[in-house]
């Protein structure tokens, strides 16, 4: 083996075969530490007549104000009431399609996934349609066919940000317990039955507390994730002046901008989630329980009785209903009406709405293109740097895998305005502001973990014998990527790239702190018009939601998983 | 058939399809008091699925099912309890040990449900746990125990509450062969002691054999037959069933039947000599009620351990006897397979080939030798399927 390696052609094989992987870790690791120690750096620094000093009055300010701290308590409320919603429903979700004889579960278990694929900040602007105070499509509904009053309803409440989140975040904590609710011993069920336990008692002691470890993973992303999500609290808490920490970096970073407070509220929320991160690592990743055996058998499907089967149809139609039938036809009647008063009016009926925004306007018709542009190929970048990631954790050194996966993993749980605001601070003074590129960084930067999950997790299921029986008949390491390694990866690659193109398109958090004339996102165009036509902001939402769709279609039809997120 | 009307669990005409597919069809069982009944099968003959019936795991379409005196199934009048109604304990093959408790929360579930004093739970717990020989094992969690463990935890978890019926679906299928021998042994032990009824779902024959005092063999979800170990052993009442006990079966075709007395003053037992398919004629014992016919085609069933290989020898056995006790045949041997303290050997029988398991010997293959039939051990079967009632009371 020596004596080969040292001609010229093996040593460049070898540094390739080294390079690449070894490469994308080093790209993954700068994309998260340049915007990190940038806020770091901004939140440490004050400027006194024109003179930086190195100081904490960012966080001392912070934590002797009320406004932040209140801030703080909103955030933790929608975080802790979304987490709590999403978990209770997905759980009675993923139950109902995994474990029942509801008819047309196959068909359920596709159509609770939709929302996961839909835009958050698009599901709180429909839901203002729906039930904003005294304007509501609902409330005017009931009013007028069943003379209810539904004026309590109030969209832009902390309830209304909690509802909406839950709608969104549902199908994680879904995606999470399907499998094992499917995969279970029923044996461990039937035990409990047989020995005494009636059906509600054991679902509450034996099948719940048996996905509690999955449930609570799911949970803690969940949490984090939506208290760190920024549009649907722009759209339902920031008009009646309710603060979140998203909106409030958002609102420091405006004019008459304070950056310092902005990067310290950043470093807070980065500590905490790292702690949370370690807290899963050490606590809830490992209580895995053994319930799939061998010998075991599947649950058998629970008959449901009528009465139960009209409870969970009636819990379908509310999910499905609420999270994506409802939003679409407010979305519908709003694009197709030339003026929006509250409700539809047949007599001012167009398409024009549609025509303006797709090709006259040139805000929207821009925010399209870069949208495009910024979901190919950003989807595309982050797919490639995912790969060598994934190749170097699972094929390259063992040393330090752990750490590296670690810390690769870590802008998961980030907020995408807090790593939008270290790309700002970053890029303000270079000739990268205001450019697509910025944006497009920031988007691999926060999102290429998601596709470095889920390929590696493919690479789990691939034995490295099968590299190696290539390389010993003779095969180079490219030729073995190429024919051997790359196709095996494909569903992977596929459903990476096919995720991180709806997470792109209908990305907000990051892009409306780096977007400038120009280059605004369909995200930031319906942000921008909100205040100003509800007919383009619907037409334009129901494009995005179509683009959003289509990805949908392609990765059922593609037939790839979507369970590692 | 009469059924004992004293019978603690009894099962009658059930029915049982998913779909097409007809896991019981019109299966009676009837269980002793403080007795224990094995049902043996091959996998998919509906034994499991009766098991599941009578914990109340499945819904049959039809029949009834009677646990001590209690109706706790019957379609006919719409009665169907709850498997927790039903007030039993089970123990399946993956154990279902309960891995988010300790191992004394699961042993002490069937009472914790039922209400009774947390002291109480404790002490009854230990108790159980100490007869199964887990005494020392009461705070640990159940993941961290192993196999054999498991298994006697899920043991004391069905037996804990006292249920008069113990229900085991292949219970001792998962642990290997050494724990498998201890835990049968124990598990008898225990029956006499807490004298409970029980129900053991197995495929293993030696698993029905030493367990059982009563066995009822399925297939294709009807009853093949029932009866006592010994008996069945000893006569297998159907094709099947020595199909399914791993008897050698050769077609033959009944030349002469005739009664004979082995030992005067018992009563006769009939015999038959038959022409096997490769042309050879041997004696053997009728295995069913019915005398086959002159020149019926019949199979000839032989336990693998019940031919003997010899050297060959120039004697002609026995055949100045009416019937012959023992019948001597050429044969081949084509293959050996070193079992330890047995082995295996393939014989070609004029181009049948047999089985046989005895002691190792320094035989081997290509050898011409003497396989040594021991008359009344050749069992004359019926090639189709015999009526489920006939084969039933020709062992009773």
């Amino acid at each position: 083996m020596t004596a080969v390696t040292n001609t010229p052609l093996r040593r460049d094989a070898r540094l390739i075969q080294w390079l690449l992987p070894a490469g994308g870790v080093t790209v993954g690791i700068l994309l998260l530490a340049g915007p990190l120690l940038a806020t770091l750096a901004r939140s440490l620094l004050v400027w006194t007549d024109g003179q930086a000093s190195l100081s904490l009055a960012n966080f001392s300010a912070l934590v002797n104000s009320s406004h932040f701290s209140e801030a703080v308590i909103n955030t933790l409320i929608c975080g802790v009431g979304a987490t709590i919603a999403s978990c209770v429903l997905g759980f009675y979700l993923a139950w109902i399609v995994a474990r029942t004889n509801v008819p047309g579960r196959g068909w359920l278990e596709i159509l609770n996934l939709i929302p996961f694929f839909l835009s958050p900040y698009v599901g709180a602007v429909s839901w203002i349609y729906l039930a904003a105070p005294h304007s509501g499509l609902l409330q005017h509904f009931f009013q007028s066919q069943f003379g209810l009053s539904l004026e309590f309803l109030n969209i832009y409440s902390l309830g209304g940000v909690i509802f909406v989140l839950a709608l969104f975040y549902t199908p994680y904590i879904y995606l999470f317990l399907l499998a094992p609710l499917r995969q279970m011993d029923g044996a461990l069920e039937d035990a409990a039955r047989v020995h005494g336990a009636g059906f509600g008692y054991t679902l509450r002691h034996i099948t719940v507390p048996l996905v509690m470890p999955a449930m609570l993973s799911g949970a803690l992303i969940v949490f984090v994730t939506s208290a760190g999500l920024f549009d649907v609290p722009l759209a339902l808490a920031a008009p009646k002046g309710i603060h979140t920490i998203p909106t409030e970096i958002f609102s420091y970073v405006q004019y008459p901008a304070d950056f310092g407070a902005a990067s310290a509220i950043g470093v807070m929320v980065v500590i905490v989630t790292v702690v949370l991160t370690l807290f899963h690592h050490r606590y809830i990743g490992r209580r895995r329980y053994e319930t799939v055996s061998g010998k075991g058998y599947r649950p058998r499907l629970i008959n449901l009785r009528p009465w139960a089967l009209a409870g969970v149809l009636i819990l379908e139609i509310v999910y499905l209903g609420g999270a994506v039938l409802l939003p679409t036809v407010a979305l519908i009647l709003v694009a197709l009406s030339s003026i929006w008063t509250g409700q539809f009016n047949p007599q001012f009926a167009t398409l024009q709405n549609f025509h303006y925004v797709s090709f006259e306007y040139s805000l929207t018709r821009g925010a399209i293109g870069n949208s495009l542009i910024l979901a190919i190929v950003g989807a595309t970048l982050s797919v490639g740097i995912a790969l060598f990631q994934a190749y170097y954790l699972n094929r390259g050194r063992r040393r330090g895998r752990g750490f590296i996966d670690a810390v690769l993993s870590l802008p998961l749980g980030i907020p995408s305005i807090i790593l939008g605001l270290g790309f700002l601070i970053l890029g303000i003074r270079t000739p990268l502001y205001s450019t697509l590129t910025i944006i497009l960084i920031a988007y691999i930067a926060r999102f290429f973990p998601f596709a470095m999950r889920n390929i590696s997790a493919m690479f789990l299921a691939i034995n490295p014998e099968l590299e190696q029986s290539a390389r010993a008949s003779g095969a180079s390491w490219w030729q073995t990527m190429r024919f051997v390694l790359l196709p095996l990866l494909r569903p992977a690659l596929i459903s990476a790239w096919l995720m991180l193109f709806v997470i792109f398109v209908r990305e907000l958090g990051a892009t409306i702190l780096l977007y400038a004339q120009g280059t605004e996102t369909i995200s930031v165009a319906l942000v921008l018009l909100s205040e100003r036509n509800f007919g383009y902001v619907a037409a334009l939402a129901l494009i995005q939601l179509c683009l959003l769709l289509a990805a949908f279609v392609l990765l059922r039809v593609a037939r790839t998983s979507i369970v590692e997120i | 058939m009469d059924r004992p009307a004293s019978s603690f669990v009894k099962v009658t005409s059930l029915r049982k399809s998913f779909g097409s597919y007809v896991a019981i069809d019109d299966v009676s069982l009837d269980v002793a008091k403080a007795s224990t009944l094995a049902l043996l099968g091959p996998s998919g003959c509906g034994k499991t699925t009766m098991l599941r019936c009578i914990a109340g795991l499945e819904m049959p379409d039809a029949g009834s099912i009677e646990i001590a005196g209690r109706v706790v199934f019957d379609s006919s009048r719409g009665i169907n309890l709850m498997p927790e109604e039903r007030g039993l304990g089970i123990v399946f093959q993956s154990y279902a040990v309960w891995p988010h408790m300790t191992v004394a929360e699961n042993v002490a579930f069937p009472l914790k449900v039922r209400g009774i004093a947390k002291a109480e739970q404790r002490k009854r717990a230990q108790r159980i746990l100490e007869v199964v020989g887990l005494g020392a094992w009461h705070d640990r969690s159940a993941t961290a125990l192993s196999g054999g463990q498991q298994q006697r935890v899920a043991l004391a978890r069905a037996l804990i509450h006292e249920p008069s019926l113990v229900l085991f679906d292949e219970a001792l299928s998962n642990l290997d062969a050494q724990l498998r021998e201890q835990m049968r042994m124990e598990l008898k032990i225990l029956q006499d002691r807490l004298g409970f009824t029980a129900i053991y779902v197995t495929h293993d024959q030696q698993e029905a054999f030493g367990l059982a005092e009563n066995l009822v063999l399925m297939n294709r979800g009807r009853v093949e037959a029932t009866g006592h170990p010994r008996e069945i052993f000893r006569l297998p009442p159907s094709a099947f069933a020595a199909r399914f006990l791993g008897l050698n079966q050769i077609e033959a075709k009944v030349l002469r039947t005739t009664e004979h007395a082995r030992v005067s003053g018992m009563p006769p037992v009939r015999y038959a000599e038959v022409e096997l398919e490769n042309g050879q004629t041997l004696w053997g014992l009728i295995g069913q009620s019915r005398a086959p016919e002159i020149g019926e085609a019949v199979l000839m069933c032989m336990r693998r351990e019940h031919i003997a290989v010899v050297p060959v020898t120039t004697e002609q056995a026995h055949m100045h006897e009416a019937i012959p006790t023992r019948q001597d045949h050429a044969v081949t041997i084509t293959a050996t397979s070193f079992l330890g303290l047995d082995e295996e050997y393939a014989l070609d029988f004029g181009g049948v080939e047999l089985r046989v398991v005895q002691r190792a010997s320094a035989l081997k293959a290509g050898d011409s030798v003497t396989a040594r039939f021991t008359t009344d051990e050749c069992i004359i079967l019926p090639r189709d399927t015999v009526d489920v009632m006939t084969a039933a009371s020709n062992v009773t």
